[in-house]
């Protein structure tokens, strides 16, 4: 799979970016120029033609779901395989497909809206990327080891545990969803950095062009959304590799936990994935009516009250669980409440056509069909918004129906974003003959598929049986899909011939168009800018000196120095390279091979983990490859994250005139912040996890479930190791600030072995409890004893997770350290500082909800 | 309730007669008919004009250059309209706002004093299995067909033995999650008498699309007669014509419609 996009990507590339400049990148028709690549127009290609093959994947399983409803009852599918295409379609396109394909245009087109040479963190950048590839390859691979999840792409306990989906496959499905929610934490935190800090002279937040903020949004709830859905596939990655007992059958709400975390996670996704379509809506429909956008103030404010909202009204998928009618209105309220942004927006595009001078070109026809799609998906899910229909509406086609036009809907703006920008990121334009067939084709084809499904809601959701009366429309609907499915065929070969047919497109093929894209060169050069862009007068004009590869002080930069370009490294969340001094003469670096073998290292480590069943590998040679390919992936991750974290690369730093409200915190400080803040989410889920499961257990009577064996002392002498070695890494900053080497190795190395003391303390503590013999426990007090065990070890395990990792960051620190680095520029310290001071924190929390309370 | 504005709508909504009440049949079709007019005729009235607007602003009718156009390179700022933009988010809020309330009132009705509750009423627990369900009546008779006698109102308690399942009565347009280790209430009432079928709503495994149940509505006499007869946990039950229950292990021979077992029999445990 990586030969063929790769292969097709140089394709490409034969079209993209010039080879005549002096950089580290290999010319874009090798191989390994892709391999190696941290450019953010490389990358955007890439995510985009990945995402476009996981597309057909997805594709090929509805089709083979809507063969299926020709008529009701088994036919091409067993019901078991029919429940793994209906969850792999499901997860395909709404993780590996939807937002990718927004992001490759995010990769490629915000940098050059905010006038950015790239992301603030390129490795990073490509890290995401790869750990997204070789995530839907592992998604893949699920399908070979006995089947891939069958539970639905909602994932409901407990039918998510071995028990009820026993394939290894089922597994893997949950890992690889969790390798892509790593990708999506790491993306979210490189473009947050980026667009906070490294935006041009005057382009301020409120002047941001609109595809820009949607992404800006869109990242936002990303960060904080995907962290929920880490926490839970953490946990059921526990249940099903470990033997926790959080999800599992009756006794206590581990069905309802679940629903919550979901869909705690599962709303905000549905902005995640429309927001960026409907960024691509207000570009395309300011371009081609030649009108800005009416309203436009509100149109922001309206996305921005989304965007917050979105956190408030999850309970909506849970009207009829056992939540009571104080909790259904209050939810019934907000969720009425977020819909009504969503009408202004709507008003405020369609007033945007009028005394325009509209053009239908192809990106324009998608916008708009995409407009008329999204309109219909709204008002259906007015209905679901009053409860009383929602009752009777749950688990039908009403709803399949209602989410395809609003989810769809946001997938026809983006294949407009496809066809806006196409001759942006090839230099070629496409046939506008065929792209009005295929938009002809599509949006038949799409109402083909999913009207007849309102017409026929009440089929149940995931069922291949259906009242006899509904076969006619299932067949429309077949159609339809296929309609749909070849419209896509006339894309593909659109713009696969055009890359070597297609005329040459000029810098700003679009008249009307306004942002800054469309102002430089198509495609543009590796650099993207002629100067230093700067909106200060504005309107944008490129400054000499400062944009060329070579930084240094633009020499007419009229208010002195101050905006000149400067790099320095880019370094991980916390491991961080001390600037080079001459660093402002270097030339930013393009090329990096670790992010591709963090990817394969991962991939191959994830693969082998999904051979875990309660915390042990199956026997024989089968157990073996598995035990090999986790500690070979283990190693390998390793090797490469210290390669990475050793290697000279020069990134961008900023601020280059807007960074509002980051002015005075460094790219790297601001991407270390911004992950913290997604990993307060991660824990406060496990602890509301924890809290959940509690209430429902009954909290005093939890005390039954502990041993008598479980006392504080061993969580209090962890407390005050753990705030020591706080105390001795600030120490250490203290040191680096005075130069003193020695202090600073010193401190470091208390800081290791009081680190290694609070681990080797909570391993005495924890075999300890393994191997208590009272009445009530004979077997220990074990991972999957019982709920308070699996919170137990679960929720301090993952906090002990994270001291490892700081450990093997003091590790690297010290060796350096020892070497003398650091002195000089001790920002490295003072970011790990700011992770370990987290981590401590969040003991302080755990410490007494699980040894006192 | 102890919410105010839930009392106020209690009052003005359930009072003033315009709330629809019944069964939950009559109950669902009088608000879908009126949401579906409503929204067809706003869909119809915004997609019209949006097309409207389109064409008529179409390029190429001579039109002259507007010199205020947007240019390349200027910074965004918005467009002028927004009276007309306030407008019709006013309009659109009304009508979407005022339709929930109305439905709110309806919902309090459906979720607090479903009809005929001054009487007696039967609680029957509804229990889901993969792949079936199980009806336990107040006596303790189990049964894998649920029989109500018409025009009563009929208490459900619905749980689950092993994963999430949805009880539903399409016609009867009763719906609840049964959730292990969770109870939810619903209720139901049929105005004629007949067969209706129960399914799940709730992806559940290779035997989903067939985990159905016969409900019955019987005469009230014949009802009253039939539920004489029947009798405690270990006594004649209907599930004893079960055929051979679908194994969620196996890749399922399609048993359609077939009766299920009770859930012990069936269910794979799940350790706890």
């Amino acid at each position: 799979m990586t030969d063929e996009n790769t292969k097709a990507d140089g394709g490409v590339a034969d079209a993209t970016h010039g080879a005549d400049h002096h950089h580290d990148l290999p010319d874009p028709g090798h191989v390994k120029r892709w391999l190696v690549t941290t450019n953010h127009k490389d990358i955007g290609v890439l995510y985009t033609i990945t995402a476009l093959f996981f597309l057909v994947f997805g594709g090929v399983l509805a089709l083979l779901m809507r063969l299926q409803l020709w008529t009701p009852g088994v036919s091409l599918l067993e019901p078991l395989q029919y429940n793994q295409a209906v969850s792999a379609h499901g997860l395909l396109m709404i993780f590996w497909f939807l937002s990718p394909f927004a992001f490759g245009f995010a990769n490629y087109v915000v940098p050059l809206q905010i006038g950015a040479k790239d992301l603030a963190f390129p490795r990073l950048n490509a890290l995401s990327y790869w750990l997204y590839l070789f995530s839907g390859i592992l998604m893949g691979v699920s399908f070979f080891q006995g089947g891939t999840f069958s539970g639905g792409w909602t994932m409901y306990a407990p039918l998510n545990l071995p028990v009820y989906t026993p394939n290894i496959g089922a597994s893997t499905a949950v890992l690889a969803l969790t390798m892509f929610t790593a990708s999506v934490t790491v993306g979210s935190v490189n473009f947050l950095t980026t667009m906070h800090r490294m935006r041009a002279e005057g382009l301020t937040l409120r002047r941001m062009p609109l595809f820009t903020w949607t992404i800006l949004l869109t990242t936002w709830m990303m960060l904080f959304a995907f962290a929920a859905l880490l926490a839970a596939l953490m946990i059921l990655s526990a249940d099903r590799l470990l033997g926790t007992t959080y999800f599992s059958a009756t006794g206590h709400a581990g069905s309802l936990l679940w629903a919550h975390l979901f869909w705690f996670f599962g709303h905000p996704e549905v902005y995640i994935v429309f927001f960026p379509a409907l960024g691509v809506m207000a570009e395309c429909f300011q371009t081609f009516t030649g009108r800005r956008l009416v309203g436009r103030k509100w149109f922001i404010a309206a996305m921005v009250l989304v965007a917050l909202q979105s956190f408030l009204v999850w309970m909506h998928h849970m009207f009829l669980t056992s939540i009571n009618l104080q909790i259904k209105t209050l939810f019934m309220a907000t969720t009425i409440g977020i819909s009504l942004p969503f009408d202004l927006m709507v008003f405020a595009l369609i007033y945007t056509t009028v005394k325009g001078k509209v053009r239908f070109t192809t990106p324009f026809l998608f916008s708009f069909g995409a407009l008329m799609l999204f309109i219909l998906g709204g008002i259906t899910g007015v209905f679901l918004g009053a409860v009383v229909l929602d009752y009777e509406f749950r688990g039908t086609y009403w709803v399949v129906a209602h989410f395809h036009y609003v989810m769809v809907g946001g997938v026809t703006a983006l294949v407009g974003g496809l066809y806006y920008w196409y001759p942006k990121m090839t230099g070629k334009m496409y046939d506008e003959f065929l792209g009005k067939v295929h938009f002809a084709l599509y949006f038949v084809g799409f109402n083909l598929l999913y009207f007849p499904m309102f017409v026929a809601w009440e089929t149940p959701r995931r069922d291949f049986v259906y009242p006899e009366v509904f076969v006619g429309w299932h067949q429309v609907a077949t159609v339809g899909g296929f309609v749909l499915g070849a419209s896509f065929l006339v894309m593909f070969y659109n713009l696969f011939v055009s890359l070597w047919r297609g005329e040459e497109a000029d810098d700003n093929p679009w008249q009307y168009s306004t942002t800054t894209e469309w102002a430089i060169p198509s495609p543009p050069p590796l650099e993207n800018f002629p100067g230093k862009p700067t909106f200060r007068d504005g309107s944008l004009k490129f400054l000499p000196g400062a944009g060329s590869r070579t930084g240094g002080t633009g020499g007419s930069v009229a208010d002195g120095g101050e905006f000149t370009v400067e790099e320095a490294t880019d370094g991980g969340a916390s491991v961080s390279q001390a600037a080079d001094t001459h660093a402002a003469d270097e030339p930013e670096s393009h090329a990096s091979i670790w992010p591709f073998a963090i990817g394969v290292a991962s991939f191959v480590l994830l693969f082998g983990l999904s051979g875990l069943q309660n915390a042990s590998f199956p026997s024989g040679i089968e157990g073996g490859f598995y035990a090999a390919l986790t500690v070979g992936g283990l190693v390998g991750g390793l090797a490469a994250l210290v390669a990475m974290a050793t290697e000279e690369f020069h990134a961008l730093t900023g601020p280059f005139g807007e960074s509002w409200p980051f002015e005075g915190v460094e790219n790297t400080k601001l991407g270390v912040w911004i992950f913290l803040a997604s990993d307060v989410v991660l824990f406060g889920a496990f602890v509301g996890s924890y809290a959940f499961i509690r209430v429902a257990e009954g909290w005093t009577n939890w005390h039954h479930l502990i041993p008598e064996a479980h006392v504080p002392l061993p969580g209090l002498i962890n407390t005050y190791i753990l705030l020591t070695s706080s105390f001795t890494v600030v120490l250490a900053l203290v040191a680096a600030e005075k130069g003193s080497r020695w202090g600073l190795v010193g401190s470091l190395a208390t800081t290791f072995v009081l680190g290694m003391a609070f681990l080797v303390n909570k391993a005495l503590e924890w075999l300890h409890l393994f191997h208590v013999h009272t009445e009530a426990f004979p077997q220990g007090w074990n991972i999957g004893t019982n709920i308070a065990s699996s919170t137990f070890y679960l929720t301090t395990g993952l906090h002990g997770l994270h001291v490892i990792a700081g450990l093997i960051v003091t590790l690297y620190l010290l060796v350096r350290a020892w070497n003398g680095a650091y002195l000089d520029d001790d920002r490295p310290v003072e970011y790990f500082g700011l992770y370990w001071h987290f981590v401590d924190i969040v003991w302080l929390f755990l410490f007494p909800l699980f040894y006192i309370l | 309730m102890k919410l105010g504005a839930g009392d106020y709508a209690h009052v003005v909504l359930q009072q003033g007669g315009i709330v629809p009440k019944g069964t939950r049949v009559e109950v669902f079709r009088q608000i879908f008919t009126v949401f579906l007019a409503l929204g067809t005729l706003v869909g119809v009235v915004v997609v019209g004009y949006m097309v409207y607007n389109a064409y008529k602003y179409r390029d190429g009718d001579g039109r002259g250059d507007d010199p205020d156009a947007p240019r390349l390179g200027e910074l965004p700022t918005g467009g002028g309209g927004g009276r007309k933009l306030f407008l019709s988010f006013g309009l659109s809020t009304i009508i979407v706002v005022s339709l929930i309330a109305w439905t709110y009132g309806t919902l309090l009705y459906v979720e607090e004093n479903p009809p005929g509750e001054e009487g007696e009423t039967t609680n029957i627990e509804v229990v889901g299995f993969r792949f079936g369900w199980e009806f336990v009546y107040p006596n303790g008779h189990s049964a894998s067909t649920l029989r109500v006698p018409e025009n009563e109102t009929i208490r459900l308690s619905v749980t689950s033995d092993d994963v999430f399942h949805t009880f539903g009565v399409p016609d009867l347009r009763v719906k609840t999650d049964a959730i292990p280790g969770q109870t939810t209430d619903t209720w139901l009432r049929a105005d004629e008498t007949g067969t209706y079928e129960a399914r799940c709503f709730e992806l559940c495994g290779a035997g989903h699309s067939y985990m159905t149940a016969e409900v019955v509505v019987m005469e009230p006499d014949e009802y009253e007669a039939w539920y004489a007869n029947t009798s405690g946990p270990n006594g004649n039950s209907n599930s004893s014509s079960a055929g051979d229950a679908p194994d969620g292990s196996s890749a399922l021979g399609a048993p359609t419609g077939a009766p299920s077992v009770p859930a012990a029999a069936s269910s794979l445990e799940v350790v706890a």
